[in-house]
Formats: structure tokens, C-alpha cells, sequence
């Protein structure tokens, strides 16, 4: 089966300033994404993610390399394969003094819409993402979730075979955020929906994606699963559990959800998949041994580390 | 083009025109005000100086030019600034729409409203200051209507052409590049009195040429043999060029990454 993404050896860089020197912000990068799929890229600001994913949604051309997306080439085809794609990006700016309606119906009609078939595709996506009290709303009186719910409500006006989600939850209230990733779960699921989204999450990336790229200054790093990657990179939460009387004698690789661990004089440093989760088993386990704990400390792991991982 | 898709998108454009000029109580100042003050001003001192009746025709044709040009280009430049200022840009050109839908739907609404302002300002000279549309008679008119609205056509792309560019900081020349036009076109004036060099710089504007023609009816001769072939054919020229030349700055905007800062 084609893939529904087909990238090889993207290259670009921009200008800095009229008589500045060029900026490489993206250097070969190779990528295939399965039809169906929900493929994260992850990486810190300035990585390229943005820049990626708007080559391939034809917004910019790449200085080198091939794009294909649904089997069409990102530059040549670009008319063609805008009419199957869209894209909803952080931060969901659109005129601000039309409504929730009137903004999606402008660009419905701008994918070719009309007439009923407008009206009832306007009224589905109100529906899907419980927009019908704000429909009269105009776009600068909406909260943040509201405006973001209609970005994705315009991504999918054009029922795009592909989805381009820049970074789709940034900025929003944690509530907001995982019923937008539930929403992206479910098209996903019901519909079969491709869809490639770009995140610094990695939360995020474990929760939508099945698979996730790293990338760094404009290079993948690694690809694979989450699991996979945890595996391979030692992924995982920072726990460390301080003793009063020194590190029992546990098996600490066989506690739940660690993956590595590191003992030293007074404390046990270990790398737990979502250790908030864990951390209730992780301490009924440790307290049955002689030795008590007398301070817990976690801290999530973020991407600073798992580029470190990476590149060392 | 496939029909009715392409109306669908066409229509987009004109659709969001309609609706941000409805809303913006801007839009209705820019179409009474600035006409209203323009005509009071310019009739008031051609009866302040006891002016005959063809040359306060001649003048008051100048401002209502002036003033159709510039609100029939508005909405065609701000076709791509009200996405700027949305800051929506790329989600525009995320769609599968081509530059002719922009200027087609935008340039309607600016159309619609040039002529609505046209028509409101011919009624104010008329009614004030006794100016006499009735030479040019209705094809006169029509003709001299048209040649204004490519006119306003070829501002309208230059400064679209501009905001590409440009972004934001090309909004100052949604103003700036028609007065500079109507300066150079003998708005209140014959190009014969512009000083040697800048005369040859109004051979060059098409609007010279439709004001000359509109202006023979009234008794003034029009100084170019053709005023409407020389009209007609540098505006096609100019209308063809300025498209290419938005489109070249569309492409380029794609490589330079435009669109995304645009959008930022």
C-alpha cells in the first residue's frame, strides 16, 4: 500500500535578514506515514516541526528533497492535493469578526462547498464538536477551547483524507486539551483518518500517536513507536526515593513500570513509564521492605533529556 | 474554472467582503465620509473662485474619480490584509483557491461599492453644485465606469502583490499608490501643466486617458488621438502584468516562508 506521506531528503533553510546568512532549518529528513495512522513529530521550539509540516500541506516548497502526500507530489500537485488535506494549528486565528457559522461556512465554500451540502456539513461539524450554542458567536468573543474547537471543526470542512495538526493543544487549559485528544482519538478511529501532528508533548505523542519521530535542529533523530523508544532510550519519569537506612535490597527492576534504575548510597534513582501512575504500587512494594522511605521526589521527563538520550 | 465550484469560491471572498463591510461601521464612514468631505470641499472652492460650470465639471469629475478608484481597490487590497490581520493567511491558501477567486470576490464587493459610491457622489454634485452628468450620456458613462473599476483593478493586485511581500506594512499602500496615481493623471488638472517628464509618467496611467475622454464631452479636448484605445490597452496590460506579478509573489512567498510568519 502507498503511504498516505512520503518525504526524502527535505531540505530548507531561510534567510536571515536581506543580506543575513541562510538558516538551515530542515536538513534530509526522511519520513513515511502509514494511511490511517496518527503520527506524532515531536521536538522542542526552532526544532522544524512547523516547517515540515507545511511543506508537505504546500504552504512552503522545500529547497530540496520530495514530498508526496496521497500519492501526489507536494509541489507540483499542490491544487490537487489541497482539496484532500487540512491542517489546524495552535493558536486558531480566523477573522475576527465573522461567527463560528460564518466562518466555517467561508471556508467551506473555499473547498468548493455550497448550497445544502454546505449547510448540512456546517451543522455536522457544529454538532461533532458542540459548537451549536456559540454558532452566532463571533470569533473574537470565543475562549481559547472554543476557538481551537473551530479550528478542528474548519480542518475537517473539506473531509480531508489527511490532517495536519500543528501542535493542537498548546496553549489550552488541561480539561480543554484532552477532550481535543479524544476528539482527534475518535476521527481517527471512526473515520480512519490520517493524521500527522507535530507536539513537544510527549504525553500527548503517547496518548494520540502510534508512532513518533524526534526531531532536532531540523534532523529526525529517531523514529518508532512509544514503546519502542522507551525501550530503546530508557524513556521514562525521574523517581527518586530517599531511605532513612539505606537502599533496601529490592529488585527494583521488577517494580511496576521501571525501566532502569540506578542505586546509590541513600536514594534509588529510577526511570518509571508514568510513574504517577505507578508511584501508589511503586510505594506499597518499597514499604514492605526494612528500610523507610523518608522522601519521594518525581519529575516528568522532557524532551531536554530524551534529545540528550538521543544525540549522546 | 468548474462551475459551481468555482462561484462557491468566488464567492467566499465577495460573501466575507460583504459581511466584515456590514459589520465595520469603518466601511460605511469610508464610503460617506471621505466621498462627502471630498465633494464639499472641492465644490465649495470652485464656487469660491465663481468657476464656469464646465470647468467645475472638470474638477468635480476628479473627485469623484478619486474617490470611487480608491474604495473600488480597498476591498480587492484588503482581500489578503483582512487575512493578515486574522492573521489566517495560510489557512486561505491552505484551500485549494487560486489567485482569480480572490480577485474575482473580493473585486465584486469593491465594485459594488465603487458604484454605490459613484453614484451617491454624481447625486451630491448634481444636486449641489449643479454639475450636468447628461453629455456622456448612459454608454459614456458605463465606459468611464469601466475603465475606473481597472483602474481600481490594478492598484487593488499591486497592493495585493505588496501585502505578500510585504505583510502589514503594505497597508499604507492601499492609499498611498492610488493618490500617487491620481496625482499623476490630472485629477484636478490637464497633464498638459504637469512639469516635462512627469507628463510622459501620465501618458503611462490609463486613467489619464478615461478622464480625458470623459472630459471631451464637456469641451475639453482630450490631448491623445484614442483616449480609449490608448485606456483599454494599457489597462489589459497592466491588469495582465500585475496578475503574474501576484502570482510570482505567491510563489516566492512559499519559498521565503511568508505565509507562516503571516499567519504568526
Amino acid at each position: 500500500m502507498e503511504p498516505a506521506i512520503f518525504a526524502e531528503a527535505i531540505s530548507k533553510s531561510f534567510k536571515t535578514g536581506f543580506f543575513g546568512p541562510r538558516k538551515q532549518v530542515l536538513q534530509e529528513v526522511n519520513l513515511e506515514v502509514a494511511p490511517g495512522a496518527i503520527f506524532g513529530i515531536l521536538g522542542p521550539n526552532g526544532a522544524g516541526k512547523t516547517t515540515f509540516i507545511s511543506i508537505l500541506a504546500t504552504l512552503l516548497r522545500p529547497d530540496a528533497g520530495q514530498a508526496r502526500v496521497l500519492g501526489l507530489d507536494a509541489v507540483k500537485d499542490a491544487g490537487r492535493l489541497r482539496e484532500r488535506v487540512n491542517l489546524a494549528a495552535s493558536g486558531a486565528h480566523f477573522l475576527w469578526c465573522l461567527t463560528v457559522e460564518e466562518n466555517l461556512k467561508f471556508y467551506g465554500r473555499l473547498y468548493g462547498l455550497g448550497g445544502q451540502a454546505l449547510a448540512t456539513k456546517v451543522g455536522e461539524l457544529l454538532d461533532l464538536f458542540d459548537l451549536q450554542p456559540q454558532r452566532r458567536v463571533t470569533f473574537e468573543r470565543l475562549s481559547t477551547g472554543l476557538k481551537q474547537r473551530l479550528a478542528l471543526a474548519k480542518a475537517l470542512i473539506n473531509t480531508p483524507e489527511l490532517l495536519f495538526l500543528d501542535e493542537p493543544t498548546t496553549g489550552l487549559d488541561p480539561e480543554m486539551a484532552r477532550h481535543i485528544r479524544e476528539e482527534i482519538l475518535r476521527l481517527n478511529r471512526e473515520t480512519g483518518l490520517t493524521i500527522l501532528l507535530t507536539t513537544h508533548n510527549l504525553r500527548e505523542a503517547e496518548m494520540l500517536c502510534g508512532e513518533v519521530a524526534f526531531l532536532k535542529e531540523g534532523r529526525l533523530l529517531a523514529r518508532g513507536t512509544m514503546p519502542q523508544l522507551q525501550e530503546r532510550l530508557g524513556l521514562g519519569d525521574r523517581l527518586s526515593l530517599f531511605f532513612r537506612d539505606g537502599v533496601p535490597d529490592l529488585d527494583f527492576a521488577r517494580l511496576p513500570g521501571v525501566l532502569t534504575y540506578n542505586l546509590q548510597e541513600q536514594r534509588v534513582d529510577l526511570r518509571v513509564d508514568r510513574a504517577e501512575e505507578r508511584l501508589a504500587a511503586i510505594l506499597e512494594a518499597v514499604s514492605r521492605s526494612a528500610s523507610r522511605v523518608v522522601q519521594v521526589r518525581l519529575r516528568e521527563v522532557d524532551l531536554a533529556e530524551i534529545y540528550h538520550e538521543i544525540t549522546h | 474554472m468548474r462551475l459551481p465550484t468555482d462561484f462557491y469560491k468566488i464567492w467566499a471572498f465577495a460573501a466575507r467582503s460583504f459581511l466584515v463591510n456590514r459589520r465595520n461601521v469603518f466601511a460605511i464612514f469610508e464610503m460617506l465620509f471621505w466621498p462627502g468631505v471630498a465633494i464639499f470641499s472641492v465644490g465649495l472652492l470652485t464656487r469660491f473662485l465663481q468657476l464656469d460650470p464646465e470647468t467645475v465639471t472638470f474638477i468635480l469629475i476628479g473627485a469623484v474619480s478619486m474617490n470611487t478608484i480608491q474604495i473600488a481597490q480597498l476591498d480587492l487590497s484588503y482581500a489578503l490584509l483582512y487575512s493578515v490581520w486574522a492573521k489566517s493567511l495560510k489557512h486561505e491558501f491552505m484551500a485549494p483557491v487560486g489567485l482569480t477567486h480572490i480577485l474575482l470576490g473580493a473585486g465584486l464587493v469593491g465594485l459594488i461599492r465603487g458604484f454605490a459610491v459613484f453614484v451617491l457622489m454624481g447625486f451630491l454634485c448634481m444636486w449641489l453644485f449643479d454639475m450636468d452628468l447628461g453629455p456622456p450620456g448612459t454608454w459614456g458613462l458605463i465606459i468611464f465606469l469601466a475603465g475606473m473599476f481597472m483602474n481600481a483593478g490594478i492598484i487593488g493586485a499591486l497592493v495585493l502583490a505588496l501585502v505578500l511581500r510585504f505583510g502589514q506594512r503594505a497597508e499604507v499602500a492601499a492609499w498611498a499608490f492610488s493618490y500617487l496615481m491620481l496625482l499623476l493623471c490630472g485629477l484636478y488638472y490637464p497633464v498638459s501643466i504637469l512639469p516635462p517628464g512627469v507628463r510622459e509618467l501620465a501618458q503611462i496611467i490609463p486613467l489619464t486617458y478615461f478622464l480625458e475622454y470623459f472630459r471631451h464631452f464637456y469641451g475639453f479636448p482630450a490631448p491623445s488621438p484614442h483616449p480609449l484605445l490608448y485606456g483599454f490597452s494599457q489597462s489589459v496590460v497592466y491588469l495582465c502584468l500585475c496578475y503574474a506579478l501576484v502570482q510570482y509573489t505567491l510563489r516566492a512567498a512559499k519559498q521565503r516562508g511568508t505565509l507562516l510568519r503571516l499567519s504568526e
